[in-house]
């Protein structure tokens, strides 16, 4: 029996033929898309009129009819009469949009501050770095103090000086960790381990070598720190973008766990913490944020001694906290909610504590669905600091408004403001592309559909 | 009911808050505490042009920053040893009442019921200002009264707003205003032809004109509708204060009529034989010791900050954008038919 005998005598049916040129291709797709029917075709006319009407005012506003360098609004207007933009003024604001009024060679501090934050999470999207918990809780917990410190610098007191040198030994270990992780393969408390030769010895040994370890590091920091001779810069005159990212940074760090808090204590047995909890959120959820940010600014000066005056940056910082954290209690709550009652019953019935189920068993399962709603109290966060210039905070967006109302920038606000919206929209996007990320990688079963 | 004695005790400690009267401040004085903080605390408004503004490199500079410089100079022989604090004016009185700031110098308009009802003391008046018309050339108005029928555009929840419907009903003239929230907005449209006129304070009518394409095409009208004096304010009951910041513009204003300015006042100094200008410089008599401050307090404005024609020059004069000319109007000295009038140095 040979194949070529059968085949001969075998049904063979006629190859099919292609498809008609104009269902596939370019020609088909458009077809099938944008020129469907009479109404297809005539929306996408339609579309494409008013996608090339708006390309076309961009494209002149923005690029042929604008004016790159001058020196005041009255030479923009003098060269294109206001048919363009005047991106000089950009170029002359850029500084005070991006520091407010922080002083020009004194700026390299809040740069290292953002280059250290940077490189402190880059361990994250590091696949091979083992324990990103606590690189993470290392940055939340101790890296504002060694911002503080850099950022307002002068006479910092004794509590800044630790916690910042804390900040910097932590920091030098996760990059060592890091280094360790790639090179070697092994986390840096093994390694520490295995050098000093304690390998085999007691858990409890291991513990004080790594103590011993990390006092060594501090010492060195301290010593280090204490040398630092920085000039002092009020916070009432930090600004711009700045400005911003201090405060809604803070606020976002600060919110997930103060939310989580807050949403335990509301779903608490005890009477106590529930009804403080219930309060202090549905207080705090039911204020405009304006109103908490006045009262922190204006009003609590009145009912304090006139030797305590706390600046006016903190007071924005613990309002603006305050608040999110209502928010976020809530979008917690919703998540806690929606794990199954089983899980909870699983988790007491296999004898955990209530902190053991709700680390191990409830919050993976609750955070997980609720990054986008998470995220998206982040962005709402992030643009409502802006609020803050109705209280004489100079952040990105009352910057911008001051430009056009220099005398030598008089008329100088639509440029301002389309730049601050496209670093929002920048920042913005970033987070939300970042939040599908998470979604997809530690999503599960409940990942993005 | 647990909950509701809950409720009432909050409710109670809450109004035990809300009435509490006066703030209640230390008992130094403010020359005391600021003298103490080794910095003046003067507060501006948003940037406003002409008056206070914020350059590129962050500095405040501007016709009203100048009064805080003066006091500074005054108290501290430096005019620079200021934190300047620029907030919203819906806030600008409440940070006077609880003690953030120490002077407000901010085109704030003296009325009674500010001067009396706020817990704030106006000093006295550094810019006579009141409201306006501008129109364009072509409309060929000349006069306020011919705008009877005509759209104006104005700044809504304004007194502005009030004084031009109180103008059109007193003038029978029947205008229509077009209400903006946005100054710019305003002024795009006012500029684009939308309105027949645009109604403001005088000053800001200089610099809406200064943001136009093209500023030749515009005229302020000559009528003025309303009363606008603005001037530094201080915390009520602090007379010592009051004094200080009221006599550090005269300082300004007495220096120019004397022709006193930061180039001369060393020469004058040194060799004037005139007892007035030897009083108010500190070479003769002790008119500092009432105000606590150094005797050379005056001549240390006027070196410093210099007088009031030459910040007048500075800020708003012919060089500037907002070219608000003074010779004549009601801003010049009250021997050129003005209203800038220092009480004597004696």
């Amino acid at each position: 029996m040979t194949d070529a005998t059968q085949s001969d005598t075998a049904f063979r049916p006629k190859p099919s033929l292609p498809p008609p040129a104009n269902t596939v291709g370019v020609v088909g797709w458009l077809r099938k898309n944008l020129f469907g029917g009479p109404i297809d075709t005539i929306l996408t006319l339609l579309g494409v009129y008013l996608l090339y009407l708006i390309v076309q005012f961009a494209v002149e506003y923005g690029i042929i009819n604008a004016v790159w360098t001058a020196d005041t609004y009255r030479e923009c207007l003098d060269i294109n009469l206001g048919e363009g933009a005047c991106w000089a003024g950009i170029g002359a604001w850029f500084n005070s949009m991006m520091y407010g009024r922080y002083p020009d060679e004194e700026q390299w501090r809040v740069n290292l501050g953002g280059i250290i934050l940077l490189l402190w999470l880059i361990p994250f999207w590091l696949p091979k770095v083992t324990g990103k918990i606590q690189v993470g809780m290392s940055a939340v917990l101790t890296f504002p103090f060694l911002a503080a410190s850099m950022f307002i610098g002068g006479d910092t007191g004794i509590f800044l000086h630790v916690m910042a040198s804390i900040a910097l030994t932590l920091f030098v270990a996760v990059w060592l960790h890091v280094a360790a992780c790639y090179v070697l393969g092994r986390s840096l408390p093994e390694l520490l381990i295995s050098i000093t030769g304690f390998t085999d010895k007691d858990d409890r040994l291991h513990k004080y070598v790594l103590l011993g370890a990390f006092a060594v590091g501090f010492v060195i920091a301290l010593i280090y720190h204490m040398s630092w001779d920085l000039v002092e810069v009020q916070t009432t005159i930090w600004g711009g973008l700045f400005l911003t990212l201090v405060i809604s940074g803070i606020g976002i760090a600060s919110a997930l766990p103060n939310g989580i808090l807050l949403a335990l204590g509301r779903r608490s047995k005890m009477p106590v913490i529930r009804v403080f909890c219930t309060s202090f959120i549905e207080l705090f959820r039911s204020v405009p944020l304006i109103t908490i940010l006045f009262m922190a600014v204006t009003m609590m000066p009145l009912f304090l001694p006139v030797e305590f005056n706390p600046p006016k940056l903190a007071m924005v910082i613990v309002a603006v906290c305050i608040f999110a954290a209502a928010y976020m209690a809530e979008t917690v709550r919703g998540g806690l909610q929606a794990v199954n009652k089983g899980q909870y019953e699983a988790a007491q019935s296999m004898g955990l504590s209530f902190w053991k189920m709700m680390a191990l068993i409830v919050m993976p399962q609750a955070l997980k669905l609720m990054i986008p709603n998470i995220v998206g109290s982040f962005m709402g966060l992030m643009k409502d600091t802006t609020l803050v210039s109705i209280i004489g905070l100079y952040d990105i967006l009352l910057m911008g408004k001051a430009a056009g109302q220099n005398p030598s920038w008089l008329g100088f606000h639509t440029e301002p403001l389309l730049f601050t919206a496209s670093i929002f929209f920048v920042l913005c996007f970033a987070m939300s592309k970042y939040s599908q990320h998470l979604e997809r990688t530690i999503g599960g079963g409940y990942g993005r559909r | 009911m647990k909950k509701v004695s809950l409720l009432a005790l909050g409710a109670g400690f809450l109004a035990s808050l809300a009435i509490t009267p006066e703030p209640v401040l230390a008992q130094d004085s403010t020359l005391e505490i600021v003298k103490n903080r080794g910095i003046l605390r003067c507060q501006v408004g948003t940037p406003a042009p002409g008056f206070y503004s914020l350059s590129d490199d962050g500095k405040w500079s501007g016709f009203d920053v100048e009064n805080c410089r003066a006091v500074s100079a005054a108290i501290f022989g430096d005019p620079d040893k200021i934190e300047y604090q620029s907030v919203t004016s819906a806030v600008r009185f409440t940070a006077m009442a609880n003690g953030e700031s120490d002077v407000l110098s901010r085109t704030t308009t003296w009325t009674l019921f500010r001067d009396t009802q706020l817990g704030l003391d106006f000093t006295t008046v550094n810019f006579y200002d009141g409201q306006g018309f501008m129109v364009t050339n072509d409309s060929g108005v000349t006069s306020a009264l011919e705008l009877a029928g005509a759209t104006v555009c104005v700044l809504t929840g304004t007194t502005t707003e009030l004084n031009l419907t109180d103008y059109s009903r007193t003038n029978s003239l029947d205008i229509n205003p077009v209400v903006f929230e946005d100054s710019n907005v305003r002024d795009s449209t006012f500029f684009s032809g939308g309105c027949d006129a645009i109604t403001n304070d005088k000053s800001s009518l200089a610099s809406t004109r200064a943001k136009a394409p093209d500023q030749s095409i515009f005229t302020i009208l000559p009528q003025t509708i309303s009363k606008e004096p603005l001037g530094p304010v201080v915390r009520q009951n602090d007379s010592q204060w009051n004094d200080i910041v009221m006599w550090s513009l005269f300082a300004m204003i007495n220096a120019e009529e004397m022709g006193i300015n930061s180039g001369n006042v060393d020469e004058m100094k040194a060799s004037s034989t005139n007892p007035e200008i030897k009083r108010m410089l500190g070479v003769e008599g002790d008119l500092n010791k009432g105000l606590g401050l150094e005797p050379e307090w005056a001549y240390n404005i006027i070196k410093t900050v210099g007088n009031y024609a030459e910040n007048y020059e500075e800020f708003m004069g012919p060089k500037t954008v907002m070219n608000i000319p003074r010779a004549g109007s009601v801003n010049d000295l009250w021997t050129k038919g003005g209203l800038m009038y220092s009480p004597p140095f004696r």
